[in-house]
């Protein structure tokens, strides 16, 4: 994770500090982008020429010559830095797609976090809704969710029916492959991941393994990239581990908007998927959050600026710090009956009380 | 020496040549035997073993004919019709099995005659004998009665009246033999002589397609084994094209050395003849069984059987020769996960017409999967237009879960509503919102007559304090019966 620079703004001695560090991060993805402030259109000095195009999703590389700083300073853009706008998936929500430097890049792989297994049903969520913008384009292709045998068991298997409602992913769409061992699926993922027949390989796997480690990841991203297809990382209750997935986004469930009726909103109703977006890992390390919401008529984001609910509830236990994207357990213990965190019957919000709708 | 239990008495099963020539006898006692010589060596007979053994006897014997059958304990019959010119005719196939038997430590008589039942009885009472065809009658005609594979009782009741050989029961006069003995010792007799067609039924399908390799020097490797595949598949190839079909099953027998055969067989989804990618489907299984597959001293035949076809679909290709085929990039996918990780690593659901959402999508395995038709490529595929919905469905959940887990649920604001928490797995969950109830009625058409009907269930939509949502559902109702069980909760899907 990169820290947000002003590369003009700085002092030539940490603006190369920072550009040696990156290109030591860079160097252990295994990739070699060097994200830089992206240079105005026209601006003196700046030559773009197209030196060689190894990447087959018109990802090029740049050789920029800088003059600007009176130095003379050539820098050399690599992969996805100045990628063409084709090469990213756009959510459909500016400030996200800015945040990530385009959008999600599409012939990659993207690592989608859950803190908690709990989380697994917004992740996957998220996961089929990126799946469908994708399918957008790519209409009729197959989508291949491998899973361990584990992260079926505790979260549940992906439900044809609901997919079909939610995201227009039509049920001859899904291929689903369930393996006891990790290397199993981890095969599959690698196999899957060099084809093109597919739209889009999700790999879902819990807690934080061994074997599936910035090698592992690496492997997964290069087939992705060679393929040009996207390969989606879904670790539900896992350690933000080093990845080589250049996008990392740890998403949890959000409270979904009441539902809108003729009549405005109907109160104490469930209305549409929503989720919260953080920006765990990305190019232009910006960080952000971002309440999102599935709009499954349409098959499109839309971002939740102000919470349309009356009121997020308040934590349990009181103020509670962030929990560290660590050591998780699956389920930690709630505190129990303990008096003294538990507000008394007035101070109860009125809208934790569970009402019925229709 | 071997015993085994009959009738209550330890008697001798089998013995070998030491032990014939204290004098001893098959169907002797043991006790009698320990009390003429106290120092023999008895074992209990295991017939799972003596089984197993003759089964993979049965297997190494595929590599004479493909039609081999189990006879009995003992026995195994070999139809070596058409097989023999192979082998360098009937006398040196012949020659060449008993050899190799002996050379892998066993005592085999063997037969050989145009009919099942005088190849049965040249093998058990004459050893090593070639009938040629209507010698039969002069083969059978000196032999005891059970050389007609009869029945004890029959037999006896044969002797009873005198008749003590095959060929007195070949002379005496048909129609009161049958009357007295049954229909069966006449048609084992024409059996044995070639007036009546018996049929071996061979213990394995008979491959339609087979190509084979005999090594002059056994392999080991399992790249070369993988290399001669692709050389036999080329061959079967031709075959394969001739006939219009492609392989649906494949099996590669490898026969080693010392007897042991091993037999992995693929599947494949679409129909398949090309021999680059019968090779790769191999080569996942190979790699699959790297551990079991022991090579020992090396396989000395290699063949490679096709088990099933199907019709094969040419397909078209563009000027460039390249068909674009996605549905067979995938098809190819999964059967090499197939061959690797077992029939059931790929999984494709399938909407199934039922109320219960556990009914509602069965998963299959891709293979037993009805194909998609994939839409031609290079034309954009129209979006699929649903008719105006007047009826909204029902929501149903992102991941259901494979049982529904048991909750509990301390209160109910009311007691047909929503629970106010829930713990499930242990943690407490505060119902923020929730929606429903949705009451889905067992299926009363699965319901055997005279057991009790199903509990409804009333599915709730819930939200719990932190935003996550769920598909809780109440099984049964409350206060229906006077002393029925309380009804029971349970977590069955979570919602994006």
């Amino acid at each position: 994770m990169l820290p947000e620079v002003n590369v003009m703004a700085m002092s030539a001695v940490a603006r190369d500090t920072i550009f040696a560090l990156r290109r030591q991060i860079a160097k252990i993805e295994g990739t070699l982008p060097e994200r830089l402030q992206a240079p105005a259109p026209g601006a003196p000095g700046a030559i773009p020429g197209k030196v060689r195009s190894g990447f087959p999703s018109g990802i090029a590389e740049n050789q920029i010559s800088n003059n600007a700083g009176g130095t003379d300073m050539t820098l050399v853009r690599r992969g996805l830095a100045v990628a063409s706008a084709d090469a990213f998936l756009h959510t459909g929500i500016e400030r996200l797609d800015t945040a990530l430097g385009g959008g999600l890049p599409k012939a990659a792989l993207s690592e989608i976090h859950g803190l908690e297994t709990r989380d697994a049903g917004a992740v996957a969520g998220f996961a089929l809704s990126l799946v469908s913008l994708i399918l957008k384009e790519k209409q009729g292709l197959p989508v291949l969710w491998v899973g361990t045998a584990e992260i079926f068991h505790e979260a549940g298997l992906p439900y044809a029916k609901g997919l079909h409602a939610l995201f227009g992913i039509e049920p001859e769409q899904l291929l689903f492959s369930e393996t006891p061992k990790l290397l199993d699926a981890l095969w599959i993922a690698e196999e899957a991941a060099r084809m093109t027949a597919f739209a889009a390989v999700i790999l879902e796997i819990r807690g934080s393994p061994q074997r599936l480690d910035l090698t592992a990841t690496r492997r997964l991203h290069a087939r992705a990239q060679s393929a040009n297809r996207p390969v989606l990382l879904l670790r539900q209750a896992g350690a933000a581990d080093p990845t080589a997935a250049p996008v990392r986004l740890v998403v949890s469930a959000a409270p979904s908007a009441s539902r809108e009726t003729v009549a405005g909103p109907l109160a104490g109703s469930i209305g549409r998927p929503a989720f919260t977006v953080d920006i765990g890992k990305s190019r232009t390390a910006l960080p952000g959050q971002f309440t999102l919401e599935w709009n499954p008529d349409e098959h499109a984001f839309a971002e939740r600026t102000e919470n349309s609910v009356a009121v997020v509830p308040t934590s349990q236990r009181g103020a509670d710090p962030a929990p560290a994207s660590g050591a998780v357990l699956a389920f930690p213990a709630v505190a129990s009956s303990a008096s003294g965190d538990q507000p008394s019957r007035q101070q109860h919000p009125a809208h934790r009380s569970p009402r019925r709708a229709g | 020496m071997i015993s085994h239990r009959d009738n209550n008495t330890q008697r001798i099963a089998a013995l070998d040549e030491r032990a014939e020539a204290l004098k001893l006898k098959r169907g002797m006692g043991i006790a009698d035997a320990r009390a003429m010589h106290p120092s023999i060596d008895v074992v209990e007979a295991d017939a799972e073993a003596d089984r197993r053994l003759l089964e993979g006897l049965a297997d190494w014997c595929d590599r004479y004919t493909p039609l081999v059958a189990i006879d009995g304990e003992d026995g195994l019959f070999l139809d070596v019709t058409g097989c023999t010119h192979l082998f360098g005719g009937e006398r040196a196939m012949q020659d060449e099995i008993l050899t190799r038997f002996f050379q892998q430590g066993f005592d085999v008589r063997a037969g050989l005659a145009s009919t099942p039942g005088a190849a049965w009885a040249a093998a058990r009472f004459h050893g090593d004998c070639i009938v040629a065809g209507g010698e039969e009658e002069a083969l059978l005609s000196p032999l005891p009665l059970s050389a007609l594979r009869i029945a004890p009782e029959t037999r006896t009741g044969l002797e009873s009246v005198g008749l003590r050989t095959a060929g007195a029961v070949m002379a005496a006069p048909r129609a009161p033999l049958a009357r007295r003995f049954g229909a069966t010792l006449l048609l084992r007799l024409d059996q044995a002589l070639g007036r009546l067609d018996e049929a071996v039924s061979p213990r394995l399908p008979v491959a339609p397609l087979s190509v084979e390799r005999h090594l002059a020097e056994p392999i080991v490797l399992t790249d070369d084994i993988e290399r001669l595949v692709s050389r036999l598949a080329i061959a079967l190839k031709t075959d394969l094209e001739r006939r219009g079909e492609g392989a649906r099953t494949l099996a590669l027998l490898l026969f080693r050395v010392d007897g042991a055969v091993s037999r992995i067989a693929v599947g494949t989804s679409r129909p398949m003849r090309e021999p680059r990618l019968i090779q790769r489907l191999f080569h996942e299984r190979l790699t699959a069984l790297e551990q079991t597959i022991d090579a020992g001293f090396g396989f000395d035949l290699v063949r490679l059987s096709v088990l099933s076809v199907a019709a094969f679909d040419l397909a078209q290709g563009d000027l460039t020769g390249e068909v674009a085929d996605d549905d067979a990039d995938i098809a190819l996918f999964a059967d090499r996960v197939r061959a690797r990780l077992g029939e059931a690593a790929v999984l494709k659901p399938l909407i199934v017409e039922s109320h219960l959402p556990e009914r509602a999508v069965k998963t299959v395995p891709f293979a037993e999967a009805p194909q998609r038709r994939a839409p031609a490529a290079g034309r954009a595929v129209a979006p699929r237009t649903a008719p105006p919905m007047t009826v909204y469905p029902p929501e149903r959940p992102v991941r259901l879960f494979r049982s529904p887990e048991p909750i509990e649920v301390p209160a109910t604001e009311i007691p047909e509503g929503p629970p106010m928490n829930f713990r499930w797995r242990r943690a407490l969950y505060r119902v923020a919102r929730a929606e429903g109830p949705e009451r889905i009625a067992a299926e009363w058409w699965r319901q055997l007559p005279g057991e009790e009907e199903a509990p409804t269930r009333d599915y709730y939509r819930i939200e719990d304090s932190e935003g996550r949502r769920y598909w809780l559902y109440r099984q049964g109702l409350y206060g229906s019966a006077p002393r029925a069980a309380p009804p029971r909760w349970f977590m069955h899907g979570v919602f994006a």
